[in-house]
């Protein structure tokens, strides 16, 4: 059986820099930061006023944060997607308000802000009437979910796949991260020696996949290619990743095994690069173990959008791919003072990229890791 | 082909291995964990088994069952490559719920971070995964109907796929759970397994967890 490419014809985001792929594109660019003050709880006993927040958002009893982000960007697309689309969304809290309003004003709400039935929601605005599933893999969430959907496009069980993620910030997880104390106490500084631990943000987008073949026969712009993946699990610690970046570079491996390709071929990657200090180091040991003393430009966007949680994956394939259009490597927001560990390999400013493939990568609690090679599509 | 070389599962009055036909009786979860040592189905301490939460200690009880009735061993250093999928009811509304009210109840000065990285549905399953030693794909998915058919597929898939070469297929409720070991056919030395698709369709219709037990002795 022949296997098939799944490329995506469609995708959009909100993120901190605000609505639209080109706001976080030039806010990237821009070397400018989305992390502001916190204004919708009192972060007086948290670890840090602040996390990049989408501008206007406001908590409301009639819908959640992710919804507020949700629903313009799924209304828009919805006439263009087929209604047998397979739906998958990745999230790590989803409508958690339901669950906080439920504890604090002891309501019954709480089961509504399970993650099912929030893809209920997201599969009637999309118009679809097929079937859907949540993924969760904690930060690893929405790369997983893309790369199920890929997988699933090049084993022909479905030819059609709208890939949904979201999380945003709430007391709930500012209180969770500020209590293991992996919050910067201003701004996420990935890859910097003086980087003092992440800072939380919230995004919410889509991606629609198709197999090669549909998208042809309906004539779609393609964007990018989902060209192989890669997961692992470190299997060593609970919230710590394993020291010697051996199950990130094992993802790694397996994701380059999968799309057919090697190191060389790979233009530049884009890392979870948190901004804590065992993740940056372990992801800069994951990488020299598949590159070896050859640089290749490396960049972590979550200086300027925060830790989007399970929409980082999501968000960083999207960029992936304006990379791969644009040819311009992202600089890392935020990067003053490299460290040694990622000198000649990570850059406070932008630079040009050769190439058609880019890396990108996310790792998680639980050990859990993700690779995905993306490709400048090829008819 | 994918076969099932290992099931194992567990109530709250009994538990046992599908392939093995092992079925026995237990007296609570309260006891379980030291029984399970004494019998070896722990080959070594579970580290911070008390502090976890209900889900992963029913995650790890019938992981450790599953790979027993399989025949696998396993130890903490040395890594194997399988994946672990879950599957289950409520996700972690249960733990999202206790951390929460605890953090509401001591006035919101400090959440409890023990209790806050339980709010991630797919932590029991790299809890198993620390003390089982699998090192590959972990992953956690709810879907809207045919739980344990749709876990199973998903998880096969992913086998003939390459990603992965076995996978852990857990459903883990707080008063019951299942495991299932599952294998390229072409991996396995000669005994006892059943082949992935009768069990999905054997699970197909079945409602509720006695029923698919019963379902899938019937075919083992």
């Amino acid at each position: 059986m022949t296997s098939l490419k799944a490329v995506s014809v469609a995708f959009e985001m909100v993120t901190p820099y605000g609505w639209g792929t080109d706001s976080c594109w030039e806010g990237l660019l821009s070397g400018t930061s989305a992390i502001r003050r916190i204004d919708r709880f009192s972060t007086s006993l948290m670890q840090t006023d602040n996390a990049a927040t989408v501008p206007y958002l406001k908590p409301s009893r009639d819908e959640s944060l992710v919804m507020q982000m949700l629903t313009p960007l799924l209304e828009k697309i919805a006439p263009e997607i087929p209604s047998d689309t397979f739906v998958i969304l990745a999230t790590t809290t989803g409508e958690i308000e339901f669950l906080q309003r439920s504890v604090i004003n002891m309501e019954h709400e709480a089961i509504k802000s399970r993650p099912d039935h929030l893809l209920n929601k997201i599969m009637l605005l999309a118009g679809t009437c097929g079937s859907g599933m949540v993924v969760s893999a904690a930060c690893v969430s929405s790369s997983a979910a893309v790369s199920r959907a890929a997988s699933m496009i090049r084993n022909k069980e479905r030819d059609s796949i709208l890939v949904v993620a979201c999380d945003s910030v709430s007391e709930f997880v500012t209180a969770g991260f500020s209590s293991l104390m992996a919050l910067d106490r201003h701004m996420a500084k990935p890859f910097d020696k003086n980087r003092g631990g992440l800072s939380l943000g919230e995004a919410a987008g889509f991606m629609l996949l198709m197999s090669e073949e549909r998208a042809v026969r309906e004539k779609r712009d393609v964007l990018g290619e989902i060209a192989g993946w890669g997961l692992t699990n470190d299997a060593n610690h609970i919230t710590g990743p394993s020291k010697d970046g051996s199950g990130l570079s094992n993802a790694v491996l397996n994701a380059m095994k999968s799309a057919g390709i090697s190191e060389k071929e790979i233009g530049c990657i884009s890392a979870h690069g948190t901004g804590t200090l065992y993740n940056d180091s372990m992801e800069m040991k994951a990488i020299k173990k598949v590159f070896g003393n050859n640089p290749v430009p490396v960049y972590s966007v979550k200086g300027g959008t925060g830790h989007t949680m399970g929409a980082a994956g999501l968000l960083e394939i999207i960029i992936g791919f304006e990379t791969l259009n644009k040819k311009i490597v992202p600089p890392t927001v935020n990067l003053r003072d490299t460290d040694r560990e990622a000198e000649d390999w990570v850059f406070p400013e932008s630079q040009s990229f050769y190439g058609n493939v880019t890396l990108s990568t996310n790792s998680g609690f639980g050990g859990i890791n993700s690779a995905l090679v993306l490709k400048a599509f090829e008819s | 082909m994918i076969v099932i070389t290992g099931i194992g599962w567990l109530t709250r009055q009994e538990y046992g291995c599908l392939i093995s036909k092992l079925n026995k009786p237990h007296e609570g979860f309260g006891s379980l964990y030291s029984y399970f040592k004494h019998k070896s189905y722990f080959s070594c301490p579970v580290k911070n088994f008390s502090r976890f939460d209900a889900i992963s200690k029913m995650t790890c009880f019938s992981a450790a069952l599953a790979l027993k009735d399989a025949g696998i061993s396993y130890s903490v250093k040395h890594k194997q490559d399988i994946g672990i999928y879950g599957a289950n009811k409520a996700g972690c509304l249960d733990s999202n719920l206790n951390y929460f009210q605890d953090y509401i109840s001591s006035g919101r000065i400090l959440a409890r971070g023990n209790l806050f990285i339980y709010t991630l549905p797919s932590i029991p399953l790299a809890e198993a995964s620390i003390h089982f030693g699998l090192s590959g794909p972990l992953l956690h998915m709810s879907f809207h109907e045919k739980r344990i058919p749709c876990l199973l597929s998903f998880a096969g898939d992913s086998i003939t796929g390459g990603e992965t070469p076995s996978i852990l297929a857990i459903s883990a409720e707080e008063n019951d759970a299942i495991c299932f070991v599952l294998k390229q056919e072409a991996d396995i030395s000669p005994g006892k397994n059943v082949g992935l698709q009768k069990v999905i369709s054997a699970t197909g219709n079945t409602y509720t967890f006695d029923e698919m037990i019963n379902a899938i002795n019937g075919i083992v």
